[in-house]
Parts: structure tokens; sequence; C-alpha cells
């Protein structure tokens, strides 16, 4: 029954070429969507669950949650480095750790931090060579893999950065190369980060030289290098409880601090979850449409699957007739075309499945630049519900067709 | 043994054959010869359990074909009839060997398709589509198809219809020649192949109706 079902369906092959493109497009589009989207979502949500506070100077929450965990947009401002000092101290915090983002290196963002900040689960990032920030150092970096290799960069090279992407002129202070990040598939790949105190040196450097700070992009960078007070735009907090990160909240929000200039500072405090959550809100719309989208791909192949289906059971007419007059019974027919209905659908959802694991690959590049690193070997239960139902759409037009043909006992007369 | 009781044929269009009473013996083989519509392939179609009749019965070997179920009637077919149809009925982009091989969906062993094909003078055309044969060629498969499977009974329709009749009587001598023992019944026009038969019926004599429009009937059904 199997051999002949295959020979019978080598003479149709344009056919079910046709079925199984058609089955292969629709249904890893929607595994596709639905995949990305989840474990976007999930990414975005676990990332932002590691810090439980995030204070820095006013202005949009999602600003500050974005730019110091994701480095997309500029910084908000800046706060008097006295804030990080408090809250170090503070008993409530288990781990305050400070966040600048300055200067640039060939387009690359340079992050002033403390190791801390290179730790996922506690343990610290892999390095391909060299050695990690010495906290207690200066005018080093590491650098995340993408911008090494760009850049052609090796352990012990010096480079110079600059006030901004666009601007031509560097600091005259070079920083070395200590360390090059293992790949992480993330937004670390691709920035330079330094030690906190670096890009204070490095301004400092700067204002008592000949360059003056024409080029500067960001007021706040400004701020930052004529302040006499050092500064940074945000300190990322863990705390010992929810409760306490609630009470940090509620008493640095809004509250406004003088640094030793006299200036006032207003000052913000988020928790990074519900600053993403608002975003994946803002996302969700999106993500909405492409399901819809999805759905409607989805209803449309059904459409062209069925119809292919029959047509080719309609053209099938004639041989069931023949084989009927032969005397094959319409049992052993059903079966035969069922048999060969199936081999199509289980084929074609196995082909969908692969392309949409490939996809997955060339789109984790994209995806990484949102911080989310997909993994390519997570299934979840509505992708095979997806790929179940796609295979019974195949069948389903076959089962009709040979159930209407049984009702039709009798050859003829 | 075949034996044709009191069977009538009434199509939608109202046309009715009347058949006279005809017992067909085993092992014997028959030529029904007549005009077009004079209800040969028709009867041929009701001992094949393809076409029902109005009224009457067909019984085969002592069982009463036409009461069974049409279950019954194609099991009955594919063991124990060869039917070798005017239009061959073969898949034509099918191999020769596939072709016959469609038997096996019903169990029944094609190991002897090889010998018969030889047989027939076209064994080197086993693995070639139907759709590259000659008509000559095509109606040899359709014997080989109807011969492999060891059938008691050989219905052939018009065996000779698409051949000229030099390759028709060597189709039919190869066709005789192969149903020894069993029992065959030929429907043919061309009354110069009745010398290859035990028995000539003359369908004309043993039939009654608008035979002017039969044809066009069976093809309908």
């Amino acid at each position: 029954m199997l051999k002949f079902a295959l020979k019978n369906m080598a003479i149709k092959k344009v056919q079910i070429i046709l079925i199984v493109l058609s089955i292969i497009i629709s249904a890893s589009v929607a595994v596709l969507a639905f995949n990305v989207s989840t474990q976007v979502s999930d990414g975005i949500t676990e990332n932002a669950m590691w810090y439980s506070v995030i204070v820095g100077p006013s202005g949009s929450e999602t600003q500050l949650a974005m730019n110091t965990m994701y480095f997309t947009d500029k910084p908000v401002g800046t706060i008097p480095f006295s804030v990080v000092s408090t809250l170090s101290s503070d008993s409530r915090v288990t781990l305050a750790v400070p966040f600048s983002m300055a200067d640039s290196y060939n387009g690359a963002s340079v992050i002033g931090t403390t190791t801390d900040y290179l730790k996922k689960d506690g343990e610290l990032l892999e390095l391909k060579s060299g050695d990690m920030l010495n906290d207690q150092e200066s005018m080093q970096v590491v650098v995340g893999c993408n911008v090494a290799s760009r850049n052609d960069l090796k352990v012990g090279d010096q480079i110079r950065t600059s006030h901004s992407a666009s601007s031509l002129d560097t600091h005259e202070t070079p920083l070395t190369v200590v360390g090059i990040l293992e790949k992480t598939g993330s937004v670390f790949d691709n920035v330079v980060f330094t030690q906190y105190r670096t890009l204070w040196e490095i301004h400092d450097h700067s204002n008592s030289g000949e360059h003056e700070d024409e080029d500067h992009e960001s007021g706040h960078e400004d701020e930052s290098s004529h302040s006499h007070e050092k500064t940074v735009c945000a300190v990322l907090l863990k705390t010992k409880n929810p409760a306490v990160a609630m009470q940090i909240i509620n008493e640095y929000n809004g509250k406004v601090i003088l640094d030793e200039d006299g200036d006032a500072h207003t000052l913000q405090a988020i928790t990074p979850m519900d600053a993403v959550r608002e975003v994946l809100n803002d996302a969700d719309d999106t993500k909405y449409i492409v399901f819809v989208l999805c759905a409607v791909i989805l209803v449309m192949n059904i459409m062209i699957i069925s119809i292919i289906t029959l047509l080719n059971m309609y053209h099938s007419a004639k041989e069931i007739s023949l084989m009927r007059l032969i005397g094959v019974s319409m049992k052993k027919i059903n079966l035969l075309y069922l048999i060969q209905n199936a081999i199509i659908g289980i084929f074609s959802v196995t082909l969908a499945f692969g392309a949409s694991r490939i996809l997955l690959f060339f789109m984790n590049d994209y995806v990484s630049s949102m911080g989310v690193v997909l993994n390519l070997s997570r299934v979840y239960l509505s992708e095979i519900i997806i790929l179940l139902a796609v295979f019974l759409i195949s069948v389903i037009p076959t089962l009709i067709w040979t159930l209407i043909m049984s009702k039709r006992d009798s050859i003829a007369g | 043994m075949i034996e044709i009781n009191g069977l009538k044929k009434q199509f939608q269009n109202e046309t009715v054959i009347e058949y006279e009473d005809i017992t067909f013996e085993s092992g014997k083989s028959y030529m029904l010869l007549g005009a077009s519509g004079c209800g040969k392939s028709t009867l041929l179609n009701i001992i094949a359990g393809i076409l029902s009749p109005s009224e009457g019965s067909v019984t085969i070997d002592g069982t009463v074909m036409t009461k069974e179920s049409q279950k019954k009637k194609d099991k009955f077919r594919i063991k124990k009839i060869g039917y070798i149809f005017q239009d061959f009925k073969l898949i034509e982009d099918m191999t020769v060997m596939d072709n016959i091989n469609i038997l096996k969906l019903e169990g029944i062993k094609t190991d002897d398709a090889p010998k018969i094909l030889d047989e027939l003078g076209i064994s080197e055309k086993k693995n070639s589509k139907i759709k590259h044969l000659s008509g000559g060629q095509k109606q040899r498969v359709a014997i080989a198809r109807a011969l492999v499977k060891k059938p008691e009974i050989i219905l052939a329709d018009e065996p000779t219809g698409n051949l000229n009749f030099a390759i028709g009587e060597e189709v039919i001598k190869e066709l005789v020649r192969a149903s020894v023992g069993k029992t065959l019944i030929a429907v043919t026009h061309d009354e110069r192949l009745s010398k290859y038969f035990d028995t000539v019926i003359d369908m004309n004599n043993i039939t009654s109706g608008r035979r002017d429009i039969v044809k066009e009937d069976e093809k309908n059904a």
C-alpha cells in the first residue's frame, strides 16, 4: 500500500510540490511569528527582572529603563554620584551599580559602570581573551565581540573615544583594551565597557586640554563634563525584597537633591519591570496585528491547501473510478489516499518546522539588538498545536472527499 | 456456470433491454455478437457486478450475485473475474507493472505478471508508462492484468475494438489460448473472429429494446 501510494504520488509531483510549498510557507510563518514574539516578550521581561529599581534623573520612565538595560536612545540626563554613594550604603540595597553612557568608539557606545554590570546570574560574562575590568583601576576597556571584530581589536590595543558617533574629534587620552567578551548574542556584543570613573577622567582631561566641547551631541554629557561634582546617568539597584524596593521608589521618586554647585536635580525611581511591561503593552498591539496577519495567512493557506487537495482528488476521480471498476474496495482506496495525504502532511509539517528554525537562526542577529538571545531549541506547545492543525488541514479534505465517495457505494446504475 | 434469468435493465431515460435466459458453461469460450446498442456490454457489466439489473438475476456457481451487496460484488469481481475493458482502464502515467500491481491493494499476488507479459510479447515494456504504448500494447497490458489474478471468468468488452484486424486477431488468439479451462465471454462486432470461440451468441436475437440509444445510456451510466 505504502509503495503504491508513493508511486501514485510520484506521478503527481508538480501538484504535490505545490501543496508541500503552500503548507511550508503557511505553517513556518505562523510558527515563527509565535515563537519570536513569545521569546522576545519573555526575554525582555526576564532581563527587566534582574534589577528591582533604577534611580535616574526625572524624565521618561521608558527611556530610562530602555537606556540602562538595552542601551537604546540617549540617557535621560545625569544625577550626582552622591546618589550612588548613598544608595550603596543603604542597608535595604544589596547591590548598587552605577551606569553612565557617554562617548563613542567608531559608532559603538561606551558604557561606564562596574564589573557587577557584567554579571549574568551572578557570574561574570565569559571572555574571549584578556581579563575583566579592574574596578579599582581606570582607563581600561572590555569590548563586545562584534566591536572587537569590526575594529580588529585585540588585548593590549589602545583606543580613543569621541564625544559622539558622528564626531571626528577624539579624546586625547587613550584607553587600553584589557579584554574581549565572548559572543553573548545580545546588545553587549555591540558596546564598549569601561569603569565609570574612566569617563570622568577622560572628560576632565578633555576639559583641561586644548579641545573644547564643541561637538558634544548631548547636553547631558556637557553637564557631566562641566560639573564639579561627578555624575552618572543612573544607578541600578537590587534590593533585599520587593517591599523595600517600593519604599525606595517612594522615597526617591520626585526627590530633589542639590549638588556641590547648588544645582537642583530631580530624581525618578522606577521598577524596570513596570517600565518594560508598559513597552510590551504598546508592543502587544503590534504583536496582535502580527498574529492577525498570521491568522489571515493561515486561513488563506488553509483554503489554498484545501482547494489544491480537493482539485487533486477531483483529478483522481478517474483513477478512483478505474480502481473501483477493477474491484478495489472503497475502503482500500480511502486508505491509499489517506496515506498519501498523511505523507504529504508529515513531510510538509516537518519541513515547515525546520524552516521556522532556520528563519529563527537568521532572525537572532536582529532580535539580539533588543537584548534577547533567541533559543533555537525552544519549542512551545502552541507551535505544536499550529503544526498539528496544519497537518489535519492537509488530511481533512481527503477524508471528506473519500467519505463522499464511500456514500456512493454502487459503481454505476 | 453463469445463469442469466429474466434479466431486464432499464436506464434513466426509460430505455429497456430485456434478455432471454442464457447459460454460460464453465470452461467454455463465448462470443457475444451484435450491433451497437443491443446490450452486449450491459450484460458484461451486470455479470461483473458493475451494473445492477432492474429485474431478473445472475447466478454464478449457485450464488445469486445480483442479490449480493456492492461490497461482495466488488470482492467477487477482483478475486474471480478478469475484466478487459474496451477503453483498457489503465492509469496512463503509471508503468505497465504499476498498473498490474494495483491488484496488490486487494491482496492479489502478481508474481506471474512478468511471465504473462512475456507470453503476450510485451515483457520489454513492463517498465514503460502506459501513455507511451500503442493501442495494441495497451490492450495486451489490460489482458495481462485480467489474467494475472488467475480468474475463473474472463470478460472482454470489445478487446479488438481499437485494433486493426490483424493485430485484433492476434490478441483474440492469445486471449483464447490464455483462457483455456476458464469461462471466457468476449463481446465483439467482428464476425471474422467467431472461429476462435466455442459458442457464438447473436445478441440481436436474444435481446429486445430501443437499441439505438442504449449505447449512450451505457456511457452515461
